[in-house]
């Protein structure tokens, strides 16, 4: 798999959705092409469509108009249970508030999408997950048992166990303090470094957009400012430990 | 296709996901438990007595086979015939007046004060040598010799009588009564007579059983009285008895014959608990019904509160189908412990009731358990759990994935996928027709499952009715109406349930309370008010001008009515056989067995004519007819059409001249069969006699007829209501039982609504607290709502208990329906008013709760 290859087409897309106060159209024509690997940080007033975007990408949201194009695979065509099976083989997602299963381990939360799968190491590989964001002796750990930062962790580690090749995180330090969050950010680029996974995340922070490739911002709907950011930000130094 | 990884899959995370426990589930499980242990009791209990019916069958019967003839004994000829067939063992019974004799010890010395007290009707039962052929008769006193100790001592024969004789009588051992013109000695109190459920008609009185050898000195036996002659065989081994007793049918079509074998032994009480099994059943349903409005709404519940790991299950790559097995799964593991713990239930219950049982029933129920009468209560647990589980389900696996992006974004509830609909119809399908099919009466059980239906749907819609019209009324300017109003019709209101809940447990209650109120009336405590005081039977023609004088004689009586009684079968209709010629199933029973006949020259007073007319008062003609609506009804035939009777052996057609309506609520004599005069007149009969008198003169009319007429039975109006209204207010008991279940269910629904609205509605009465509501105004808007909702429910409820409660009663036992207004509101108000109240007391329980917690949450 070639580095050049495009990761995410999207084109002309846009979002109307259904509401009780009428038709909202809430992406209005966005066109975009992501590089495998890449960094992206998604930025823009609240309102302006940056989780709408999130879900479409992930599948979890069908597009009003126009094409989107990940991993080679067009979602448009794909059914509900074909999105699911796309988004447990290509897919993981950090969330601003974690949303892990209240009632499974830490362990099993993080081997469910490998589960899922039917894979038989799923267990192992969680392990590895766990361990790999510094959670080795928490596995058996319920998520009321874990502080906002340790259930984040856990999160990190079962949107990369599976080995996906898009990580979507959407504010995903928003509910954490500014250490833990700048911890969780430090794995989170360390692991997407590490397995070439290419990331988009949408940040409120523009010292985290400043640390990534690339920064895309909405506004209303539409894609307003689309600019590479200067190589050698902090963030891949401190991420490289 | 499934496969079995991902069942396996499925079940795995099932497990995981019940990890946080299952106290959400403690309404889905009584539910279940209550409704399937309710119908598992019953079918246990029910299963028990038919157990009994097969296996002690020959004792039941008293034999592989009996031939049963009334009146008549067996002529020599067909005496002989059956003796050739097998062993015989002959017994007689009938009803007559025992007296405790009074020139014994220890007897009463003034025998014209205490008569009545040491008299009374008793069910008299004559064996021969060879009785019992099967089974024990034992005594008290552990004796079973029935021969040796029932046989003449210095000439004086011996005598069984049961418990309820001997207190009554107060006899013991040693003590002598006469019964007609005979004196016999007590020689034992009977513990346990083999043959007792097989005599098929209600005993109206306690037990006496004697030598055959003693029957001849009481007296008794004369022409037309009505003796039940029993004839039971032991066949010899390798005899098919089902198969003789058809050939029987054969040899004798004419002998009027009631022939049985042992496999049937008791045919009416059979017939009696397979159908109180299937009311019992069908009530035990409704508690099922009700309860899984209840299992409907844990599972909601359930899945709203599963919303978020449903969302992120898909968000992590789960498809739909996987889902839905997750839930499914969980929801019927539970369901199978809810359902085991009803069994556990239905099948310990009936040994706590065995004992109670054992008085009631002149049998022994074989309390047991038995796995395919606890399979079916199983299997109507499990369908209406699914039943009830199946929409929210569906829905739930409908859970967009991204909520997860939008928090708290109110995911509207969308309509289950076409094909859990499918599912769901094709089990509420399969309940219905499980209901149906596995009934006796499948066109009452039909009824039921259609009108069940239409219930729960007419309590759905009225929810929603009262939500509309809450929205629509105009705002109150009172706060606490304002309120209330409002929670009526607001998201999430609990109107629907509510009305639900409470409807259905209500409706039946309201039924069933009415039924037995209608049933009471009808033969209990408040007499009709021209019911005789007396039957007299078996008054000879010759006794007939004395016995009138000896009555009379006594003051207050007076009424006194008399009427010749023989007993007939109806053989032909139009000139075909009378069995083939039956238009209405229902109405079979005036072909089964022979029926009353009488003649009379006029129509008595107060004779309703439905169609013809009464021949002339001095007619003598050709035979006529006067049949009853039933009979009429049976044949489909009116005015016109030509009868056979056979009677006591002699075949007369007749042409039909009038059909009657008979109300036998009067209690008079009443006959389904009048024959126009010049027929029977001379044909061996007796005279049945009514006599009124008021109450305290009853003694003195007894103790006349008996000591002047030892042969004739007086039957006191009062007692044998008293006994048969026993048996019903002990039916009315089994039925209200199992209907309070219902409204026990519909409670614990309600409780469970109202505790998962309770957050909510709390939230909002600590905000008004905090604003400085005291607590009793709170407590007045759930009043007002909860009120509003209980009184609209009731009312429908009550509408539909008493159109049920008309239905059964007129439709299906043919009696007289009388509306009872009390009754009807007694029931609907104290039942709402009680539910209610319990869900105030969780209100206002939570109401006295500090407030900071509640708000610091939200
Ligand atoms: N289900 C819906 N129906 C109609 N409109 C919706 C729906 N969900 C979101 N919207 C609207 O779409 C717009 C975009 O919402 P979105 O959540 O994508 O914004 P955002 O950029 O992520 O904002 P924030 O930074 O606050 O998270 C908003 O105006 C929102 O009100
Ligand atoms: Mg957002």
């Amino acid at each position: 798999m070639s580095l050049v290859q495009s990761a995410l087409e999207l084109n002309g897309l846009t979002l109307t959705l259904e509401s009780a106060a009428g038709r909202v159209n809430i992406l209005k024509g966005i066109d975009l092409s992501i590089q495998a690997g890449e960094r992206i940080s998604i930025v823009g007033p609240s309102g302006s469509g940056k989780s709408s975007l999130m879900m479409v990408i992930g599948g979890l949201e069908r597009p009003t108009g126009g094409t989107v194009t990940v991993a080679g695979q067009t979602l448009n065509s794909l059914s509900e249970d074909h999105l699911a099976r796309f988004r447990r083989d290509h897919v993981g997602i950090v969330f601003q508030s974690f949303h892990l299963m209240g009632a499974m381990t830490a362990l099993e939360n993080v081997a469910l999408p490998m589960e899922l799968a039917g894979e038989a190491d799923a267990f192992e590989r969680a392990r590895d997950g766990l361990a790999a964001v510094g959670l080795a002796h928490r596995l058996d750990h319920y998520p009321g048992q874990l502080s906002g930062g340790e259930q984040q962790r856990v999160a990190l580690a079962r949107a990369f166990a599976p080995r996906p090749r898009l990580i979507l995180a959407d504010e995903p330090t928003g509910n954490l303090d500014h250490d833990t969050g700048e911890q969780i950010i430090r794995l989170m680029f360390d692991q997407a470094r590490r397995h070439g996974t290419t990331l988009i995340l949408v940040t409120h922070d523009p010292g985290l957009a400043a640390r990534c490739d690339r920064t895309i911002r909405l506004a209303d709907g539409r894609v307003v400012e689309d600019t590479a950011v200067a190589r050698a930000a902090p963030g891949e130094q401190k991420g490289a430990d | 296709m499934i496969t079995l990884t991902e069942l396996k899959l499925a079940a795995r995370l099932a497990r995981r996901e019940l990890r946080g426990g299952i106290r959400g589930f403690r309404i889905f499980l009584l539910c279940l438990a209550l409704g399937v242990g309710a119908i598992a009791a019953v079918q246990s209990v029910a299963g028990g007595i038919q157990r009994s019916l097969v296996q002690d069958g020959r004792a039941i019967l008293g034999g592989d086979a009996s031939v049963r003839v009334l009146y008549r004994e067996a002529t020599a000829d067909q005496r002989r015939w059956l003796e050739s067939q097998g062993t015989v063992a002959v017994t007689a019974d009938m009803r007559a007046m025992a007296r405790k004799a009074t020139d014994q010890p220890g007897a009463n010395a003034d025998p014209g004060k205490t008569d009545l007290g040491a008299s009374g009707l008793v069910e008299l039962k004559a064996v021969d040598g060879r009785y019992p052929l099967y089974g024990r008769l034992t005594l008290t006193d552990g004796g079973s010799d029935v021969q040796g100790r029932l046989a003449a001592r210095d000439g004086v024969f011996g005598a069984f009588v049961d418990d309820t004789l001997a207190t009554r009588l107060s006899l013991k051992t040693g003590d002598r009564l006469t019964v007609g013109d005979a004196t016999v000695e007590v020689r034992g109190i009977i513990d346990h007579e083999p043959d007792k459920a097989g005599s098929g008609s209600i005993a109206l009185g306690p037990r006496l059983m004697v030598a055959m050898d003693a029957l001849p000195a009481t007296g008794l036996v004369r022409p037309g009285s009505l003796v039940n002659w029993s004839y039971q065989l032991r066949l010899p081994e390798g005899t098919d008895a089902a198969a003789w007793a058809k050939t029987v049918d054969k040899t004798f079509p004419d002998a009027g014959w009631r022939v049985r074998d042992f496999t049937n032994a008791a045919p009416q009480l059979t017939r009696f608990i397979d159908r109180l099994a299937q009311f019992l059943t069908l009530v035990g349903l409704t508690a099922l019904l009700v309860g899984g409005v209840g299992v409907g709404n844990a599972v909601r519940s359930h899945m709203d509160a599963s919303v978020h790991s449903i969302a992120t299950l898909k968000c992590l790559g789960s498809p739909a189908r996987l889902i839905f097995q997750v839930y499914l799964l969980q929801i019927l593991a539970l369901a199978g412990l809810g359902i085991a713990a009803g069994l556990a239930l239905g099948a310990v219950l009936p040994l706590a009731a065995g004992r109670a049982l054992a008085g009631l029933l002149p049998i022994t129920a074989e309390i047991g358990v038995y796995p395919g009468r606890l399979a079916l209560a199983a299997l109507f647990g499990l369908v209406t759990a699914l039943v009830f589980s199946l929409w929210p389900l569906g829905q739930a696996q409908g859970v967009p994935a991204a909520r997860l992006f939008r928090e708290g974004s109110a995911g509207r509830r969308g309509r289950p996928p076409a094909w859990v609909l499918a599912a769901l119809a094709w089990l509420a399908a399969a309940l219905g027709s499980l209901a149906v099919l596995t009934s006796v009466d499948q066109k009452l059980a039909a009824f039921f499952v259609l009108g069940a239906g239409a219930t729960l749907l007419l309590f759905l819609g009225a929810g929603t009715g009262i939500t509309r019209l809450a929205r629509l009324l105009p705002r109150p300017r009172r706060p606490a109406l304002r309120l209330a109003l409002t929670n009526l019709h607001r998201p999430g209101n609990l109107s629907g349930m509510v009305v639900l809940s409470l409807g259905l447990g209500l409706t039946v209650l309201v039924a069933v309370a009415l039924i037995e109120g209608n049933f009471r009336r009808e033969v209990g405590e408040s007499l009709p008010a021209n019911a005789p005081s007396f039957f007299f039977v078996d008054i000879q023609p010759d006794q007939l001008d004395q016995f009138r004088q000896t009555v009379l004689a006594v003051p207050g009586a007076h009424d006194l009515e008399t009427t010749p009684s023989l007993r007939g079968t109806i053989v032909r209709v139009e000139g075909k056989p009378a069995q083939e010629q039956v238009h209405d199933p229902d109405k079979k029973w005036v072909v089964n067995g022979d029926r009353g006949v009488t003649y009379q020259a006029q129509a008595p007073a107060g004779d309703k004519v439905v169609a013809g007319a009464w021949w002339p008062a001095d007619y003598s003609g050709p035979p006529e007819l006067a049949i009853s609506k039933d009979v009429a009804q049976a044949f489909g035939i009116g005015p016109g059409a030509h009868m056979t009777l056979s009677v006591l052996g002699r075949e007369i057609e007749a042409e039909v001249a009038v059909v009657r309506d008979l109300d036998f609520t009067t209690l008079g004599i009443n006959f389904t069969l009048v024959m126009s005069p010049g027929v029977l007149e001379h044909a061996p009969q007796t005279h049945l006699a009514t006599v009124r008198a008021p109450a305290e003169d009853e003694a003195a009319i007894q103790r006349a007829v008996i000591s002047a007429f030892p042969n004739i039975t007086a039957i006191r109006v009062k007692e044998a209501l008293a006994t048969v209204s026993t048996i019903i207010v002990n039916i009315g008991m089994a039925v209200r039982v199992v209907a309070a279940v219902t409204l026990v269910a519909g409670t614990l629904v309600l409780a469970g609504a109202i505790a998962a609205g309770h957050r909510r509605r709390v939230y909002d009465a600590v905000v008004l607290k905090v604003l400085g509501a005291a607590r009793v105004t709170i407590l007045r808007t759930f009043l007002i709502e909860y009120g509003a909702l209980g009184l609209v429910t009731a009312a429908i409820a009550g509408a539909l208990g008493t159109l049920t409660a008309w239905a059964v009663l007129t439709k299906v036992m043919n009696m007289k329906w009388v509306f009872l207004p009390e009754t009807l509101a007694l029931t609907a108000l104290l039942s709402t008013a009680i539910t209610l109240a319990l869900g105030l007391v969780a209100t206002w329980r939570a109401l006295s709760q500090p407030a900071a917690p509640l708000l610091r949450e939200e």
